[in-house]
């Protein structure tokens, strides 16, 4: 047994015995061992508490019981936090030992001393033992600021005296007026005391939330978070938060529940503020210092609704606090490595991939993505919010998480991205093994709280495991690393093949079958190719899972482990960093508004099947199908939500373009189609949200495409066109008819087979050419003709024109039209129809026709891998365009069970419909016959053709002057832009640039309010004392 | 499947009356313009000779695959259209094959002779045959809807998209034809043929006087015997779709001789009388003008 007092009396003990040592390297060692020593006993606590089923104790200082002694309690929660704290402590210890070495042993006391006190507060149950333990703790803590190099430390750690001076004297006459009133310190002899005095409260409270660096009173420990050594901060951010949390959630037991609101309202105002304020921030450790202050106000708030938390209130808060803790620690830590202060400096940790990895883990760990403990605690919390109603709550805590995770991941990008500069990393394992071992705890907690949550352990989901797994293999060849992501697919698919309806099995062959053929373009990248597997093997592993979800938690962690994935996945592009970056926003925004919707539906029920959505009635139901609509209506980038789309889709590398075209997209159409079948039609203020959705659908194929035929670059033509082409998607789906239903399930596998084939095509062109601009091609069907006929084919089916699979979709869409209950939306949608063709005939034109350039003379044909999955999908387009029942038919059949009117039927080789008929086989016969007998005839009487070259012509009575002058290609509708460019103008763009815009201004402005003057800043505590009692009197 | 394969020799009996008619009937309405420009006119044969002195020339180049297919595209394209729409109603002869498909397919076949020609004519590298491609493209794109939109304004009128099916409910007499039934379809339709039949004000696509004839500039010989060829069939291919959708189809080879020549006059009429929009200028012309009839032949049906 040991006693918690070690954790108190080791430190002490090993600050004394600095005393008696002289050699610093001894000295060193004397901190570290007492420092494990401490961390060795909270851990063993932990164990007991947690594993052992050990009850917890209270220790009686003078063996005596209190009030007349002072009281420490060892639960699990203060074992797990005391270990953090060691921890924290040993680590950066450990990361800081040349500074340490260096000043001498009296600051390593000083550490010791400061991670005593962290402890104290933690353990102690006694009020004024509290404050004792604050006073040892600012007076360590302001020695250990002064550590730094960094010549504003000074000046940060004299600010940091004058509030904490202030702070305590708030405490000690709070405790004063308290004992006063109450008769005791003891923490449970003030709750249970009859008369709780509010103002000696209040004084208290003030103090303690003020510990917790509140917005606006908290320049001071911005200042600190810049200027000290980032071990420290670590230290500050992780152990000194911890405590200081610990000790308000103390306070607020005593309190009782007429405090939480004010708690929640300061949590949540520091939050939002914080995050807010974080967004402009160049310097990577102020940054973190903001975001520190927002993610200890988020737990603050947490800590105001531990009346409806009820049992989940210790997983929520500990999962926030503890995603912070290790992630900011683990930040705190590589910042120390890196040696300059902007965030683009952070591009230097690519010379370690594992490092790059650390800090993808404590991005997505503060990002509360999955599968990381803020993950859960996020889905309990929001949960639990929507069931009781505090939406605006609830809405506010996911707005700033959403510009938290908007600054964390535009700094991942920078680190990806940005050239590194001259100076490079400190690699010393001193300072890679704190990193490690964050990582490590990290990982841990996952499993942890995955393990601990009503809901399932993500960690056990096999696809997942199975994409982590290649961060393990990482070292291998590409092409090694490719076969085992094929099978990895196909076994998958083969696994499972028994568990899809026909309507998910159109997805899941898509997505798992289409996946690992398009991985076969992947063959071709030589090397390791570090960091692609993972990135694309868990957005399959999310796709996998996304299929097979039942129940809305799995659903929405598939729906998060896929958008991360493709988020990195995207990022690898060679200028893909601010499209990367506005993807994972708008997904992420998205993914918000579906778990906001899901948690509106569970109305707190703790597990809830996607498939009772069927059960919500109104006034629930149609803003549950609202936010679960647009949810999904970012991922298929319906117009207004489509701004990610181009950039990210065409600056994806060649063979990630296809993958996040052609199958990610289906994600979101996948969403929407589960949507509509539980909730069907939805009325909201008297608009029906179908038809709400028809018009959407209609209005994202016409400018899709409009803005499609302005493209000089290839991709983006192509990109530009999957935003038209899911339009026709969501129109199908949204006509809510069968065989709308059909003809959307046909753009599905149609718009996967071209977009895919298309985007490698054009992608393999890029290669040869070195440029994506259209223009600059030109002529080049003879070099490269394979990739010639995949674009022909593609084009082709695209464009709806028979014999090709691409007019069944049309001939069901105009069937399906007959049955529309309303007419107008499809205007739209005949108009987008042909102007189509005028991107299609642009692409192939400018790029395979026309004049050859002469720097392209020596072009040769896209690499091997690249042309067969074209190939694969060339044919693939040819028989589903002769035999489409195959596909088709099963879903025909099971569409009859969902929405019985108006199917097809399949008899013999014709498809009929009650309005018209088709027969594929019959079209492709006669139109092959007309054209062989033509072609056969041409060739007859036209046998002694001379082959000549493109550049063999004349003009206007002149021999043109060069190929580049006489190929038309720029601008080549011209007269379209004359005529409907104003439709094309970028007010979506426009409109989200101004809301980044705005909040950039906005924080940059009340960033201003940081003066760094000492004075500013003891008024900005004024504010805020008197601001909360405000809202404590009720204004 | 039990196919009956007398249809291929009446599909060739129709085929070789069209294309003769088709031949004639061009150089008849070449004739009338000619006339109105107080000209001459080419003889009604000039077809035939133009066509026999096509396939004699005898030097011929070739500027590649794409180039070499296109007019074998087109006219595909032509004969096809022609094929896959009963050109008779109530004739088992010359119902032709349009057993593989309804209204939907002959409307989306259109574009398979003009996207063939297109790839060709771009193959050759002229930049010409690039722009009038361009031309083309972007005014049918406009043209189109209110073609489009009239079609389904007939199809929800009528409950189907059969052509035989549309053109037997307009039996028994003018009175039922859909020009009377539903006036405002036709007048959007017409609007849109217009803009189809390449002749003034929409013939910029040829732009006969400042880019030598459009698409078709660098074809010559056979090459220019098909297309020719395919220029006798695809417009009367076309017009049989509106006689059918609109004037309540053919049962006799002189009512639909007359018929097609009454509709063709049409854009021959306004074309003679009037100067040539810039491409921007027609679809806005088609959008403010022609889509709100269509729109309002939709809403009204």
């Amino acid at each position: 047994m040991v006693s918690p007092l070690v954790l108190i009396a080791a430190p002490l003990a090993g600050a004394f015995l600095l005393g008696l040592v002289r050699c610093p390297r001894a000295a060193l060692a004397v901190t570290l061992a007492t420092l494990g020593l401490a961390a060795a006993a909270a851990g063993w606590w932990v164990w007991q508490l947690g594993w052992a089923g050990a009850e917890a104790v209270e220790v009686f200082t003078a063996g005596t019981p209190p009030p007349f002694a002072i009281a420490l309690r060892m639960g699990l929660p203060e074992a797990a936090l005391t270990l953090v704290i060691t921890l924290t402590g040993l680590l950066s210890a450990l990361h800081m030992q040349d500074n340490l070495a260096e000043t001498g042993h009296r600051a390593m006391a000083v550490l010791l001393v400061a991670v005593m006190a962290y402890c104290g507060i933690v353990l102690t149950r006694d009020l004024f033992n509290l404050f004792v333990f604050f006073e040892l703790a600012a007076i360590a803590t302001a020695g250990l600021i002064l550590l730094s190099a960094d010549a504003r430390a000074l000046g940060a750690g004299f600010k940091y005296l004058v509030v904490s001076q202030v702070i305590s004297a708030l405490l000690l006459i709070g405790i004063i007026f308290t004992y006063h009133a109450t008769g005791t310190l003891y923490l449970d002899g003030i709750a249970a005391a009859a008369a709780k005095p509010a103002l000696a409260f209040f004084l208290v409270f003030i103090a303690i939330a003020a510990e917790l660096k509140p917005f606006p009173a908290n320049g001071w420990a911005l200042d600190v978070y810049e200027s000290s050594h980032p071990a420290f901060s670590a230290l500050i951010s992780a152990a000194a938060g911890a405590a200081s949390l610990y000790a308000a959630d103390k306070l607020l037991t005593v309190g009782g529940p007429a405090w939480l609101p004010a708690a929640t309202a300061i949590g949540i105002v520091t939050f939002v503020a914080g995050n807010l304020l974080a967004l402009p921030q160049g310097n990577d450790r102020r940054l973190l210092g903001y975001s520190s202050v927002a993610q200890i106000g988020l737990v603050l708030a947490v800590a105001g609704q531990r009346d409806v938390l009820g049992e989940h209130y210790h997983f929520v808060a500990f999962g926030l606090l503890a995603s912070h803790a290790v992630a900011k620690a683990g930040l705190f830590w590589l910042s120390g490595m890196v040696a300059e202060r902007g965030l683009a400096a952070w591009a230097a940790l690519r010379a370690r991939p594992p490092l790059i990895f650390a800090f993808a883990t404590f991005v997505a760990m503060l990002a509360g993505l999955p599968p990381f403990p803020g993950f859960y605690a996020k889905w309990e919390l929001v949960r639990v919010l929507a069931a009781e109603g505090r939406l605006v709550l609830l809405g506010l805590i996911l707005f700033g998480a959403l510009l938290e995770a908007g600054y964390l991941f535009r700094w991942f990008g920078f680190a990806l991205k940005r050239e590194p500069s001259g100076e490079g990393l400190a690699c010393a394992p001193s300072k890679g093994i704190p990193v490690l071992a964050a990582v490590l705890a990290a990982w841990g907690l996952a499993w942890q709280w995955g393990d601990a949550s009503a809901q399932a352990n993500l960690l056990l989901g096999l696809p997942l495991l199975f994409a982590l797994a290649f961060v393990l293999l990482d070292w291998l060849p590409a092409w090694v690393k490719n076969t085992l992501a094929i099978a990895g697919l196909a076994a998958w698919f083969a696994l499972t093949l028994g568990q899809y309806d026909p309507l998910r099995l159109i997805f899941a062959v898509i997505m798992l079958a289409g996946g690992a053929v398009t991985l076969l373009a992947s063959y071709h990248a030589h090397g390791r190719r570090i960091g692609f597997y993972p990135s694309a093997m868990l957005m399959y592993a999310g796709l996998a899972q996304l299929i097979l979800a039942a129940d809305t938690f799995s659903f929405f962690a598939a729906w998060e482990i896929l958008t991360v994935g493709s988020y990195f996945l995207i990022l690898r592009g060679r200028h893909s960093e601010p499209h990367a970056l506005s993807y994972i926003v708008f997904s992420l925004g998205g993914a918000f508004l579906i778990l906001a919707g899901f948690a509106v539906a569970a109305d707190g029920a703790a597990s809830f099947a996607v498939a009772d959505l069927a059960t919500l009635a109104a006034p629930v139901a149609p803003w549950v199908f609202l936010m679960l609509a647009i949810g999904f209506m970012t991922k298929t980038a319906s117009i207004g939500l489509h701004v990610w789309l181009p950039g990210a889709h065409a600056e994806a590398e060649t063979d990630v373009s296809p993958m996040v075209s052609g199958i990610l997209l289906k994600a979101g159409l996948f969403g929407l189609a589960v949507l509509l079948l539980a909730m069907g039609r939805q009325k909201l203020g008297g608009i029906d949200l179908t038809l709400a959705m028809l018009w959407i659908g209609a209005a994202s194929a016409l400018l899709g495409n409009l803005m499609a035929i302005f493209q000089e670059d290839a991709k983006r033509l192509l990109a530009y066109s999957s935003i038209g082409q899911m339009g026709y998607a969501l129109f199908g789906l949204a006509m809510m008819n069968h065989l709308g239903w059909l003809m959307a399930l046909m753009f599905v596998i149609n718009h996967y087979i071209y977009k895919s084939m298309l985007f490698l095509a054009v992608g393999g062109v890029a290669k040869r050419t070195g440029t994506r601009d259209m223009y600059r091609m030109g002529g080049l069907i003879n070099l490269m003709p394979l990739s010639f006929i995949s674009v022909l084919v593609g084009i082709i089916a695209m464009s709806g024109v028979p014999p090709l699979s691409g007019f069944g979709g049309r001939w069901i869409f105009y069937n399906a039209l007959l049955t529309a209950e309303s007419r107008l939306p499809m205007i739209l949608i005949f108009f987008s129809g042909p102007i189509a063709f005028l991107y299609l005939f642009r692409l192939i034109h400018t790029i395979f026709l026309g004049q050859l350039k002469d720097e392209h003379r020596r072009v040769k044909e896209a690499p091997f891998w690249l042309m067969v999955p074209q190939m694969i999908y060339v044919v693939l387009l040819i028989a589903f365009a002769l035999v489409p029942g195959v596909a088709l038919r099963q879903v025909d059949g099971h569409l009859g069970g969902l929405l019985p009117a108006g199917g097809l039927s399949w008899d013999g080789l014709t498809i009929t419909s009650d309005f018209g008929y088709w027969n594929p086989v019959a079209i492709m016969v006669i139109v092959g016959i007309i054209f062989t007998t033509l072609f056969l005839w041409l060739v007859f009487v036209n046998r002694r053709a001379q082959k000549v070259k493109q550049f063999n012509i004349v003009f206007a009575a002149e021999r043109p002057f060069r190929p580049e002058t006489t190929h038309f290609a720029w601008n080549f509708f011209a007269p379209y832009r004359k005529a409907l460019g104003f439709l094309v103008q970028p007010v979506a763009t426009g409109f989200w640039n101004g809301i980044s815009g705005g909040l950039h201004a906005g924080a940059d402005f009340t960033r201003r309010l940081y003066t760094g003057n000492a004075q500013t800043y003891a008024v900005h505590l004024l504010v805020f004392v008197v601001a909360v009692h405000l809202f404590m009197t009720g204004m | 499947m039990d196919f009956d394969w007398m249809k291929i020799p009446y599909a060739l009996l129709t085929l070789f009356i069209v294309v003769n008619y088709g031949m004639l009937q061009n150089a008849l309405i070449a004739k009338i313009g000619a006339r109105v420009g107080r000209r001459r006119g080419i003889p009604i044969w000039q077809n035939y000779a133009d066509l026999i002195k096509n396939y004699s020339i005898r030097s011929s180049i070739t500027h590649g695959v794409m180039y070499y297919l296109g007019p074998v595209f087109r006219l595909s394209g032509g004969v096809g259209l022609l094929l896959f729409v009963p050109s008779l109603y109530g004739s088992e002869m010359f119902s032709n094959l349009s057993f593989a498909g309804d209204l939907i397919l002959a409307l989306y076949f259109i574009f398979f002779g003009t996207l063939g020609m297109a790839l060709g004519a771009a193959e050759s590298g002229h930049p010409y045959a690039a722009i009038g491609i361009t031309r083309g493209l972007q005014q049918v794109s406009a043209a189109e809807l209110p073609m489009a939109l009239a079609v389904f304004s007939v199809a929800l009128q009528y409950q189907t998209l059969s052509v035989t099916e549309i053109v037997a409910a307009q039996q028994g007499g003018f009175q039922n034809w859909t020009l009377f039934t539903n006036p405002l379809a036709v007048a959007a339709a017409m609007l849109s043929f217009l803009g189809s039949m390449m002749r003034p004000p929409f013939d910029v696509v040829l732009a006969p006087q400042e880019i030598p004839i459009g698409p078709p500039t660098e074809y010559h010989s056979s090459y220019l015997a098909l297309m020719q060829t395919n220029r006798a069939i695809f417009p009367i291919a076309k017009i049989v779709i509106y006689m059918n959708l609109f004037f309540g189809g053919a049962t006799i080879w002189p009512e639909f001789f007359l018929k097609v020549f009454l509709i063709y006059m049409v854009s021959v009429l306004v074309g003679v009388v009037h100067p040539r929009f810039r491409v921007e200028q027609s679809i806005r012309w088609f959008l403010v003008w022609a889509v709100p009839i269509g729109i309002l032949s939709i809403v009204l049906v």
